[in-house]
Formats: C-alpha cells, sequence, structure tokens
C-alpha cells in the first residue's frame, strides 16, 4: 500500500521574495523501526521514488532528471515510541489496531519530489510549478485505476483547493501588479508581479482554511535547529508545544499568488506579443524575472498610476453594498420599437430587494437619506460611477443618462434583440443584475419545436386488465405536428414566422423570439414526414422522452399518465391487501409493488433501490403473491428464478417461508441439486428457484435452457463487471420479466448502473463503449451537468429508491425496525456442529451434577462460535476469511452498503476475539473507519473513541462493541443501524444494547439486525427468545445457567443440526 | 512616444492646432516636444508660459544655445457664461458620469455649442501664442512642441480644458457644488493624496503558528471538516478581462498606443491556453 502525500512549503527566506514548491512524498508501512536518524521509516527513498513516479504515476522525464528534484524536507508528524505514525489512509491497510495517542510532534525526514516541469520560455528553459494538471491526473489515477494507491488526505484538500483556484486564471479574475519596497535612505525597489483581484477567491480562501489538516503547514525545508531552539541536533525531541506550524490562510495565499505569478510568467508568448507589450507595465510583469526590481524614477511615477487605477477597481467591485441592474421591458405589439430597460439597485445580500431608480429621484430628500444609509454612503456617487462602467460595457446606455435624473433606456426592436443576445451576458459576468422578460428565461421561453403527438397503443390502452400483458410489444404510436410552446401551429402560420421580418414577434399574445433557420428546417421535415404516423416501443419511447431537445413528446392520457407517475412514484395507489400474505405491508412498500406490477404489465423492467432496511425482499414477495392473487389459478405461472448472493440464499427461503408459506421454494445450491431433465420438469412444480451467483455461473446452460417467469437479482452490484463470467451467463438467461435489487446508490457509480442496465433492459443506455465516452467521461471527469441530467431522466422511470430519510418513509416506518438475517452453515462450519454435537450425545449420558453442568455450557460455547466463524471455535490462527461464514460475508456486505449509503453502524458480539477479528477485517478488507470497545478500553481512550464516532465531520464509521463493555451507558446515537453478530439468551440485554443508539437524540430511524444461523441452536435460542417475550415473564435469568436444567433429550434437541436446512 | 494624444478630446485639441500650422513646422515641434527640448511649462489658468531650448545656429549668428520664452494663451469664457455652462453639465448624468471616470464625452460640446461657445480650440481665433525666438512665422516651432506637450497632459487630466478656458478647479468645484448630480462630481473631484503604500514581501508572508492545543490524530490528518464529496465546478464566464474593462482602455500607467484591454484579453487567452498547466 502506498499513499501519496504532499504539500506546498515555503522557503524559508526573511526577504522581500518569499519562494516555495510544492512537494510529493510517498507514505509506506513501517516495517523496522525508526533508527535514531530521525528518517522517517514508512516512506520511499529516493530512489524508490523515481521508479514510482515513473512507473505509477506515468511522469515522463528521464531518471536523472527526476533525481535532481528529489531532496530531503522535514514534516512535524505525530510521534509515539519513537515512531511516527501512520496516516488514516495507510492505517486502513495495516494489521495493528489504530494507534489514537501520541506522546508529541516530532520532526521527520522525508525524501520529496519538487513538483516541477522545465518549459521554454522565449529562449531559454526554466523550471515552472506541475501542480494543477498533476494532482488531477494523480486524483484520477488513485481513484478509478489502482487500488494499491491511495491519495492522502493532505493531497486530496489540495486537488480541491486548485480546482477552485483554476477560476481565478480561468475567469481572468487578475491584474498586472507593482509592489513597492522601501529601502534604507529614502531609497525603493519596485517589483512587478500578478494580483488577484476577485471576491471568489477571497471566499473561498475562508472556506478551505476549514477544510485544511494541519499536515498540510507542518512541513519545512530546514532541518536542523530552527523550530523554537530544539531539534535534530540536540538530544532533546521537541515537544509539541514547541513545533510550530504555518499559519493555514498565509501559507494558502502564499500558494497561490506564488503560483499564479508562475503561471503568467511562464506562458508561452510570440514575437508579435512581445512586441505588443514591449516597454510597458505588462511586459515588466510578463518577464518579471527580467526587469525585477525596478529603480527608476520613472517606475515610481508608474507605480503611482498603477496604484490609482488599482484603487479604482477595487473600490467599485469591494465598496458598493448593491449592485445596478437593468431590466428589460417588453413593448406593446402596437408600437413594436418601443422597449425600456428600466435602471435599478438591488441588494448585494439581498438580491429581491430591488429599487427603481426613477423611484429613488423622486422622492423627498427624507426618504432619500433612509435608502442611503441602506445602500451605504455616497450612494449617488456609487450610482453614477457604476452606470458609467456598465456604459462603458454597452455604450448605448450613455442615451439613457442624457438627464438629470437617469432612469431608463428605450430601445428599439431590433436594439432590444441585441441587447438579449449579448449586452445582458456581458452586462451580467461583469456584476451587473439583469432581468430579461419572462418569455425570455428558459422556463418561460416558447421554442420552435417539432412535437411527437404519442398514443398508447396495445391490447388495451388506458386500463390495463389482469391478465393481458403489453409485454415486449407494447407499442406507442406517433404523429409529427409542428408547434410553439405547448401550442400546435399550423404550416401557415409556422410559415409566416419563417418569413417575419424581425427576430422578435409576437404570437398569440407573447412576444417570442424566432430560429428562422431551425424553423425552416422544421418546416421541410414535417412537409415531408407530416403524414407517417410510425411507431416505437415502449423503451425507445422513454429513450426519446429523456433526451430530446427539438421534439417534444406530447402524450395522450394514458401515457401522460404513466409518464407522471414515473416520475414521481409517490403517486402510484398502494396495492390493497393481499389475503395470503403473512404479514403487514407498509404503505410505502404497496406502493413499491404497485410500481412493480406497473412496470411489468407496461413490459418494462426495473430497478428497485430501496435503502438497506426497508424491505425489498418483502416486496419481492408480495408481487409474487400478488401475481398469483390476479392469475385466480387459472393458468399456472412458470417459476421465478432468484439469484442471491450465498449468503443471503438462506435468507430469503425463510422469509418466503415466513410470509408467503403456500409459496413453493426450491433451493437450487449445493453438490446434490438436479440436473438437466429432472430439474426442468421439477422446476414447474414450485413457484420460486433460489441460486446464488456463484452457480448460476456454473450451471449456465441449465438455468437458460429454460423460460422464466422473471428473474430477480438480489444485490445486483453483483454483475457491475461486464467481463465478469457471472454476469455473462446472467445475460443469457430467458425471461418474461427482469428485476434487480440494489442498496447502494448505484447512480454514482456509473459503470453499475449500465451492467445493471443491460441486465433490466439491453441497449438502453448504449453499448458500453459508447456508454463511456456519452456520459461516463463527460460526467466523471468533466463534472458534465448536461450529461448528468440527461442520465439521470433516462434511469429515473426505471429505478425506484426510497431512501430512509424521507419524510414519507420516516412516517410509515417505526422508530425502530427490527429484522433477522438468517444465514446458513458452510461445509466446514457444518461438519464441525457435527462433530461437537456428536461428541457431547456420547459424554452427556454418562456424567452428572457439575460436569454436566459444565459440558452443557463449554458445548453451548463451542456452537456459537461455530456458527460466527471456524476460525474462532479452532483457535488455530487460520484466516478469519468470509468465504469460512456465510454469517460473515453477509456482514461484510451489509456494512459496505450501509457504509456507501453514508450510514454509521455498531456490531455487538459477546465474543472479544471476534470483535477483534471483526474490527480487523473491516478496516483491512473493507478501509472502513472503526473503533473498537472492550472491557479493557481505559475510560479516557473510550470517551476520546466515543466523542470522535459521534462527531458530525467524522465520516461514517463502524463501531464494534463487546456486548459486556459496550452494552451500557454510552451514546452512539450518529448509528442508525445496529447488528448483533451472536445471540444472547435475554432479549433484554440486547435492547439494551441495541438502545447505544435507539436514544435521546437519535434523530434516524434505528435498523436492528440480529444474525441467526439456520438449522443451528442460534435458530432455537431464537425462537425461545420470541416465545418468551410473548410469555412476558423472565422464565430464565439472563445466562446460560438455566440450560443447564434441561434434560438430556431437550438438550440433544436444542443443539442438533437440521441438515434439510443446509445449504451445501 | 509617437502619439502625443490617445483620447478624442486630445487628439481634438491638435487638431485645432494643425489646421492652421504648417506641416514643416509641425513636425519640427513634434520632435521638440519628443526631444527633451521644453525645460518647463507652467499652465495657469488660461495662460501657458514655458521655456525652450533652441538650437545654435552659425547661419543666424546663434552660437550659444539660446533658450525662447514661449505664452500661449487660450481664449477665456466669460465668468458670467461659466455659470451656464456648469449647469447644463450638471443636468446630465452622462457628462457628470463620464468625468467621473475621467473622460470627456463625446458630446460636451453640444452642451457648450447649445450656448455659443466651444470648450476645445477650433480655430487661430482661440489662441493668442509668443514666441522670444527669431522665427517670424506663428506659431513656430517652439510653439507647437510645447503644445504637443499640453496635449498629451490632458489625456490624464481631462478638466485642464475647463481650466484652459479659464475656470480653476476650485472654480468648477464650487458651480458644480450648486446642483444635486454636480455636487457629486465636485466631491469625487476633491484631491486624495496620494500615499505610497509600501509592501513588505512580495508574496504574503506565510506566518508561522504555535498550536496550543494537541490535535487527535485523526485531526491533524484529514483536518476539522470534512471535505465537500463533490467538486462543483462553476461555467467560467464568456466575455474576457472583465475586471481591467470597467476602468476603460489606456489606464495612465499605459503609454503605448495599441489598446490596453486588447492586450489584455490576449494575454488572458495565452495565459489559459493548453500548454499551461493549469
Amino acid at each position: 500500500m502506498k499513499v501519496i502525500h504532499g504539500t506546498w512549503i515555503p522557503d524559508a527566506s526573511t526577504e522581500f521574495i518569499q519562494t516555495g514548491s510544492f512537494y510529493l512524498w510517498v507514505e509506506t508501512p513501517i516495517e523496522t523501526k525508526a533508527k535514531t536518524n530521525n528518517i522517517h521509516p514508512g516512506h520511499l527513498s529516493k530512489d524508490e521514488l523515481v521508479n514510482f513516479l515513473i512507473q505509477d504515476v506515468g511522469i515522463k522525464e528521464t531518471l536523472t532528471t527526476l533525481s535532481q528534484r528529489i531532496s530531503p524536507k522535514y514534516f512535524a508528524l505525530p510521534t509515539a515510541e519513537n515512531t511516527p505514525l501512520p496516516s488514516p489512509e495507510m492505517t486502513r491497510y495495516l494489521e495493528e489496531a489504530d494507534i489514537l495517542e501520541y506522546d508529541s510532534f516530532q520532526y521527520w525526514q522525508v525524501d520529496c519530489y519538487k513538483t516541477i516541469v522545465s518549459v521554454k520560455v522565449g529562449a531559454k528553459y526554466s523550471d515552472a510549478i506541475n501542480i494543477g494538471q498533476l494532482l488531477n491526473e494523480i486524483h484520477f489515477l488513485a481513484l478509478y485505476n489502482t487500488s494499491d494507491i491511495q491519495l492522502g488526505s493532505d493531497l486530496l484538500f489540495w486537488y480541491h483547493y486548485t480546482q477552485a483556484f483554476k477560476q481565478v486564471i480561468l475567469k481572468d479574475h487578475y491584474i498586472p501588479a507593482l509592489k513597492y519596497r522601501q529601502r534604507a535612505k529614502s531609497t525603493f525597489e519596485i517589483y512587478a508581479t500578478w494580483e488577484i483581484i476577485s471576491e471568489e477567491y477571497e471566499s473561498n480562501l475562508k472556506r478551505y482554511v476549514e477544510y485544511m489538516p494541519l499536515i498540510c503547514v507542518s512541513g519545512t525545508g530546514f532541518g536542523g535547529t530552527g523550530f523554537g531552539g530544539t531539534g535534530f541536533g540536540g538530544t532533546e525531541v521537541p515537544h509539541y508545544e514547541d513545533v510550530h506550524f504555518f499559519e493555514r490562510e498565509s501559507l494558502l495565499r502564499h500558494f497561490s499568488e506564488y503560483l499564479l505569478h508562475d503561471i503568467v510568467t511562464h506562458t508561452p508568448s510570440t514575437v508579435a506579443f512581445d512586441k505588443q507589450i514591449d516597454d510597458s507595465l505588462v511586459n515588466y510583469c510578463f518577464y518579471a524575472h527580467k526587469y525585477n526590481p525596478l529603480k527608476s524614477d520613472v517606475s515610481l511615477e508608474e507605480f503611482k498610476q498603477w496604484s490609482a487605477w488599482r484603487q479604482k477597481i477595487t473600490r467599485t467591485s469591494h465598496d458598493a453594498s448593491f449592485n445596478i441592474g437593468f431590466q428589460l421591458h417588453s413593448a406593446h405589439p402596437d408600437t413594436i420599437d418601443d422597449w425600456h430597460i428600466q435602471f435599478l439597485v438591488a441588494d448585494k445580500k439581498d438580491p429581491s430587494l430591488k429599487l427603481a431608480l426613477s423611484e429613488y429621484w423622486s422622492m423627498s430628500p427624507k426618504d432619500k437619506t433612509n435608502v442611503s444609509k441602506k445602500f451605504g454612503e455616497n450612494f449617488e456617487t456609487n450610482v453614477l460611477l457604476n452606470l458609467g462602467y456598465a456604459a462603458r460595457m454597452y455604450p448605448k446606455l450613455w442615451q439613457g443618462m442624457e438627464t438629470e435624473y437617469p432612469c431608463e433606456l428605450r430601445v428599439s426592436l431590433e436594439e432590444a434583440f441585441d441587447f438579449l443576445k449579448e449586452s445582458a451576458w456581458v452586462l451580467e459576468d461583469a456584476g451587473f443584475k439583469v432581468i430579461v422578460p419572462a418569455w425570455y428565461t428558459p422556463a418561460g421561453r416558447r421554442r420552435a419545436k417539432i412535437r411527437l403527438k404519442a398514443s398508447s397503443k396495445g391490447k388495451s390502452a388506458s386500463k390495463v386488465d389482469n391478465k393481458g400483458y403489453f409485454s415486449y410489444d407494447s407499442l406507442v404510436q406517433y404523429e409529427y405536428q409542428l408547434a410553439i410552446g405547448d401550442q400546435q401551429v399550423t404550416p401557415q402560420e409556422w410559415e409566416q414566422l419563417v418569413n417575419a421580418k424581425t427576430p422578435l414577434v409576437h404570437f398569440r399574445g407573447q412576444w417570442m423570439e424566432l430560429d428562422r433557420d431551425k424553423m425552416q428546417q422544421f418546416l421541410e421535415f414535417w412537409q415531408s414526414h407530416g403524414d407517417e404516423k410510425p411507431e416505437m416501443t415502449m423503451l425507445e419511447f422513454l429513450q426519446r422522452t429523456a433526451q430530446e431537445d427539438d421534439w417534444e413528446v406530447e402524450h395522450d392520457e394514458f401515457l401522460s399518465s404513466m409518464m407522471s407517475k414515473l416520475h414521481d412514484k409517490s403517486k402510484f395507489e398502494p396495492i390493497s391487501d393481499l389475503a395470503q400474505l403473512q404479514g403487514t405491508l407498509r404503505e410505502y412498500q404497496k406502493r413499491g409493488v404497485s410500481w412493480l406490477s406497473y412496470l411489468e404489465n407496461l413490459g418494462l423492467n426495473g430497478c428497485l433501490a430501496d435503502d438497506m432496511g426497508l424491505g425489498k425482499s418483502l416486496q419481492v414477495i408480495a408481487r409474487l403473491i400478488q401475481e398469483r392473487e390476479n392469475s385466480n389459478g387459472s393458468k399456472s405461472l412458470l417459476p421465478t428464478l432468484l439469484i442471491a448472493p450465498t449468503s443471503v440464499v438462506g435468507n430469503w427461503q425463510r422469509e418466503i417461508a415466513k410470509f408467503a408459506p403456500h409459496l413453493k421454494v426450491m433451493v437450487h445450491h449445493g453438490a446434490s441439486r438436479n440436473q438437466n431433465e429432472v430439474f426442468k420438469t421439477l422446476c414447474l412444480e414450485y413457484d420460486v428457484v433460489i441460486t446464488s451467483f456463484t452457480v448460476a455461473r456454473k450451471d449456465e446452460k441449465l438455468l437458460s435452457g429454460f423460460e422464466w417467469q422473471r428473474v430477480v437479482l438480489d444485490e445486483a452490484q453483483n454483475i457491475k463487471n461486464p467481463k465478469a463470467a457471472q454476469t455473462k451467463a446472467i445475460l443469457k438467461l430467458h425471461a418474461k420479466h427482469r428485476l434487480a435489487l440494489t442498496g447502494t446508490p448505484v447512480e454514482n457509480r456509473l459503470l453499475d448502473l449500465w451492467s445493471i442496465f443491460n441486465f433490466l433492459n439491453p441497449g438502453y443506455l448504449g453499448k458500453e463503449a459508447q456508454f463511456r465516452k456519452s456520459f461516463e467521461i463527460p460526467i466523471q471527469k468533466d463534472n458534465s451537468k448536461v450529461k448528468s441530467t440527461t442520465l439521470k431522466k433516462l434511469v429515473e422511470p426505471l429505478i425506484l429508491r426510497r431512501v430512509k430519510t424521507d419524510t414519507s418513509i420516516i412516517n410509515d416506518l417505526p422508530d425502530k425496525v427490527e429484522q433477522k438475517l438468517y444465514t446458513n452453515l458452510t461445509k466446514e462450519q457444518a461438519s464441525l456442529y457435527e462433530a461437537v454435537v456428536k461428541d457431547v450425545e456420547d459424554k452427556i449420558e454418562n456424567i452428572e451434577g457439575i460436569e454436566r453442568k459444565g459440558l452443557i455450557l463449554a458445548t453451548l460455547m463451542k456452537l456459537k462460535q461455530i456458527c460466527n466463524h471456524p476460525a474462532q471455535f479452532l483457535q488455530d490462527g487460520s484466516e478469519f476469511l468470509p468465504e469460512r461464514s456465510h454469517k460473515l460475508s453477509r456482514l461484510a456486505e451489509m456494512v459496505e452498503e450501509a457504509i456507501a449509503e453514508g450510514e454509521s453502524l455498531l456490531i455487538f458480539s459477546q465474543f472479544t476475539d471476534i470483535c477483534e477479528a471483526l474490527e480487523k477485517r473491516i478496516k483491512q478488507a473493507l478501509h472502513c473507519n472503526t473503533y473498537y470497545l472492550h472491557g479493557g478500553t481505559g475510560r479516557q481512550r473510550r470517551e476520546k473513541m466515543i466523542a470522535e464516532f459521534q462527531d458530525p465531520e467524522t465520516e461514517p464509521s463502524v463501531f464494534i462493541l463487546s456486548l459486556k463493555a459496550g452494552g451500557v451507558g454510552i451514546t452512539l446515537t450518529k448509528a442508525n443501524h445496529v447488528f448483533h453478530y451472536d445471540r444472547w439468551w435475554n432479549p433484554a440485554v440486547e435492547d439494551q444494547a441495541t438502545d447505544r443508539a435507539f436514544r435521546i437524540g437519535q434523530k434516524k430511524n434505528v435498523f436492528v439486525h440480529k444474525f441467526v444461523v439456520i438449522g443451528t441452536l442460534e435458530e432455537k435460542i431464537d425462537s425461545m427468545i420470541e416465545d418468551k417475550k410473548k410469555l412476558s415473564s423472565a422464565v430464565v435469568g439472563s445466562d446460560e445457567s438455566w440450560l443447564t436444567e434441561l434434560d438430556n433429550e431437550a438438550f440433544k434437541q436444542l443443539i442438533a443440526l437440521n441438515k434439510s436446512a443446509l445449504l451445501e | 512616444m509617437s502619439k502625443f494624444s490617445r483620447t478624442w478630446w486630445g487628439t481634438r485639441f491638435i487638431d485645432a492646432l494643425e489646421s492652421f500650422t504648417d506641416s514643416g513646422r509641425l513636425q519640427r515641434g513634434r520632435s521638440y516636444a519628443s526631444g527633451g527640448k521644453v525645460k518647463s511649462f507652467e499652465i495657469d489658468s488660461n495662460k501657458i508660459t514655458a521655456k525652450v531650448r533652441g538650437s545654435v545656429n552659425p547661419y543666424f549668428g546663434v552660437y550659444k544655445e539660446p533658450t525662447y520664452n514661449i505664452t500661449i494663451e487660450i481664449t477665456p469664457i466669460a465668468k458670467a457664461r461659466w455659470n451656464d455652462v456648469v449647469k447644463e453639465i450638471s443636468s446630465k448624468a452622462s457628462i457628470i458620469s463620464r468625468l467621473m471616470l475621467n473622460e470627456v464625452p463625446e458630446n460636451i460640446e453640444d452642451t457648450f455649442s447649445h450656448l455659443g461657445l466651444h470648450l476645445l480650440p477650433c480655430s487661430n481665433k482661440d489662441f493668442k501664442t509668443r514666441c522670444s525666438c527669431p522665427d517670424s512665422a506663428n506659431p513656430c516651432k517652439h510653439i507647437a512642441g510645447v503644445y504637443y506637450l499640453v496635449a498629451s497632459q490632458l489625456d490624464e487630466n481631462p478638466f485642464l480644458l475647463f481650466e484652459l478656458r479659464g475656470l480653476s478647479k476650485t472654480e468648477l468645484q464650487q458651480k458644480l457644488a450648486k446642483t444635486p448630480l454636480g455636487k457629486v462630481l465636485s466631491e469625487e473631484l476633491n484631491v486624495k493624496d496620494f500615499v505610497v503604500e509600501a509592501s513588505a514581501s512580495l508574496y504574503t508572508k506565510v506566518e508561522k503558528k504555535a498550536i496550543n492545543e494537541k490535535p487527535s490524530v485523526r485531526e491533524f490528518w484529514l483536518g476539522a471538516k470534512r471535505l465537500p464529496q463533490t467538486i462543483d465546478i462553476k461555467a467560467s464566464s464568456s466575455v474576457s478581462a472583465i475586471v481591467i474593462k470597467k476602468q476603460g482602455d489606456f489606464p495612465p500607467f499605459w503609454h503605448k498606443d495599441n489598446s490596453f484591454v486588447e492586450t489584455m484579453e490576449e494575454l488572458y487567452k495565452r495565459v489559459k491556453g493548453k500548454q499551461n498547466l493549469i
């Protein structure tokens, strides 16, 4: 694992010009402790760093050049036991537990790469800072390409900051500048440079100072003494109170100013341009290194002139508390050349606070004074100055100021059009407020377009009956219409408009802009296609609706109600209660089922992407029941194939058995699973066939040789890799309907999204390469808003995603939702379990009293350990892999999902060794931020962990607690998921633990997940707890001792393994 | 300096002289002005006085470099008429606003001619010139040289025009102050003393800061506040060089004949260029 760090280090110089450089370094795991020389023991040293830069980062420079750019720098790092602590990015990949305490800050020597490149300026080469582009590349590299390169949060900060800083360059928010330096004996020097003039830059600085971590200001170029008197030379390790960091804002300013100067002065020029600036202040600034410092009296004169000029720039952009605004008022249709641009002032802080100048001039002196109070001193001066500046941008404005009381400018239609097209934007960019008539705003603009008048065509268009499916052949028929805004226009009217003499016309009571070329094209199109009545499929229809711009689609009643429902799913009527469902659906779940059946009836395939814990599987089960109730048993439906991760296969089986016991379920898994014709014949007798992704790949031929009623993919992100054999196998399945379930927010991972849609509706989002080009790269690399809106429009109708924070969901859910998670034993676990059971069965007959009691308690312990993980039982140091325990793999999947949703969670276990193993696993394999609290945790550390976990600025994290240590007293309300990895006999103890999250201060619904291993004593304990709850009396104590009272038979029954529940 | 004026009013001021002076003298006058031959000149109300170095010319018996005294007087506008002028000016926001921007509005002469007056000189009737040189022609090259220098001052100080027509700055301010709109300009004309602001460093000095409280390990590396999940990139502006454009072209420190704004637009474009590592 390599973590790339870096920051800006100013040179120690106290001279007038303080330079600086950006340095990168790479952190590696610390293998051997530091020797006494204070060289950081976990970083890439010079040669390694050079190789890394060439091979991994892909810097195209020679070895020699790069070597020259590497030098040692010093960082004050938190240090414990004479070793620098690893960064959090590194810690997540380390075996050891996090170190939260440190003794002090200490300076560590690190080999750093100075990020410069040699560029040609004029005839000479000179070093320029390479940071913006480089960070962009490294960021992309760490994010999308390699898994063992991570971006340190210091570098991530700089990536964000440089992106924001780019605006200064892109918007030309800087000016040539001179700085005056007083020298001895009233002599002076003047330095040419560049200065940033931007309100946005100033506010960004304030914002980013808050984000900036201390590591960014802890670097320095000088070893040895000089840090508050202590340093490397001495034997005394500097205490943290002696360490000095740079002040954040001044460092950011220094970086920004230096970078701007560096960028501008390294800009390539031409002979012609050199001549253009020759012998001027701009020339001194552009070639600053050549001219600095300037010492002549002429320069002083120029400095004075420049200062006055600069002062005027800053005065008008910063001083006034209002903006001048211009509002265009349309002409009356009878006097088409009588347009008005009204002058007004708008408060900067509250732009809705506007005052027309005409109104101001007619005010009484007293009222005028009040206005001045509101808009600042020198109100009239500022108004006149700013009007003057505006007129410089748009000279026509002078005409409106040929009066004592300027309040408006009258313009002709052509001039109004020019204003709308160009001057308005110029004025707006220059900081003036421009208000255009509503008919010209994006929302109010009527455009000429071709409209597709679409109507649903199918077996039954406006009502969907019980039996008839639209299926794939659901068609939409359409015809072309010429339209303006939302009104149809006759070809005659259209032609009149095309032939209009003016660019703005008053048409049907409103002004509008004409694009005659486009209208001519539309007219020609309409003339040749107007009579056709083409058809398209429902999917094509959705595609068109999402992507068309010039083509507007008008819907008939059915289609428009369809579109409005698909875009706002709360419009779905909840289904009525299902007679055969053994349980109750919540309102949103009923609406979910309604959405599912609606889509299926249209022949569309959707993705149910509700947040974890909202009951996706129950909605699927309800759909299965509903489908059968609707078909009235008149004809038997084909079975639904349900593909899920192995760890949830058992859970599906249990859930169907619980909620729909009448559905016949076959689990297609394990070595003895049916094959060939037997499978096919047998299948027809079942309602649901459940299998795992692995088996779906292995039995590709068998499963694709069958026509399914429906294929349901649980945890559909499992097919995110289009090239994987598993994905390919699943794409080959034949089914009437397809349904994907996922709880991870797929819309943020575009290729995953594509892959899931490729399963649901092949071709809908285009081919993979096409999709990359038209969506993934524009959205993820270039942040294209247009593309992401289009994509959203495309997928939205087919995704149902409800999140826990939706108010309708919050109201619909109880504050605490409890859920059992059923998992199976793996083969390894099952054989261990059986061996223990067999051993006990033999022994128990022959012992009595204390010995018997001891045996029973020990057995219970062993079996619980096996259910948790074989490694816990074996205590042989074997690997804690999820493949060996479905319980563990399920937990891991759910942790990932919850973290991806931005939620924090608690995990309880009664075994400290499991807690330890879980923390390690979650940290290292899932790279989550974790905390672990057990009986041995000191009070101080405990308080610190809790505070950190609860801090809203901490990322979503996992808190693992031993049931005994973490069960009482503490508040962890940031978590809204609680997992009970193993079970305790007393529900009160579990509830008490759950209440760490579910208590005062909790604003979200809390989801409690309790693991139960199918067919083992855990399942029996679970049912006993349920019974006990019903009895509501404490028959038993809070521990397991009462179980020793059971007779031998009862005990054997309790622990017996139900083999029918085995998966393999 | 190849041109003596880059503003329309400066150019018009020069045109007036050029209209009645022969081109040879003008040519020599220009080289007098740019060659540093004008030793000193002073403007006192409508009267310009100057000392110009003449040339040694044995043919005319001039063996020692002579110094010639020159006066140029521009016909003043009568004090009483100024009241009307200022009243007229003060009734137009466009004029006041442009004067505040240190510019002379193109249509200012309309205001003057309305009253039968001129602000800018337009014929030889507007001048009374004298030079102590032996050249019999008037205006001679010495007069022309001084005149060009005055013209170049007008670019930066358009209010000099009023002074040359006999209205001092103080008087102008007093008259302006009588109307509400004029008052705004009058206050703007108050000279603010220029104070040289010395900088302690070229770039902001990086300060050092001791920390009082030992931060947690996480805070040290990750900061106290989490970075936003996405980067919001705003569209760049469609109009270039906005910051400098508002101040108009040819700022006082720009002595070249080509446009400062256009030059800066070109520079900004180059900086944004692909070759640059931003």
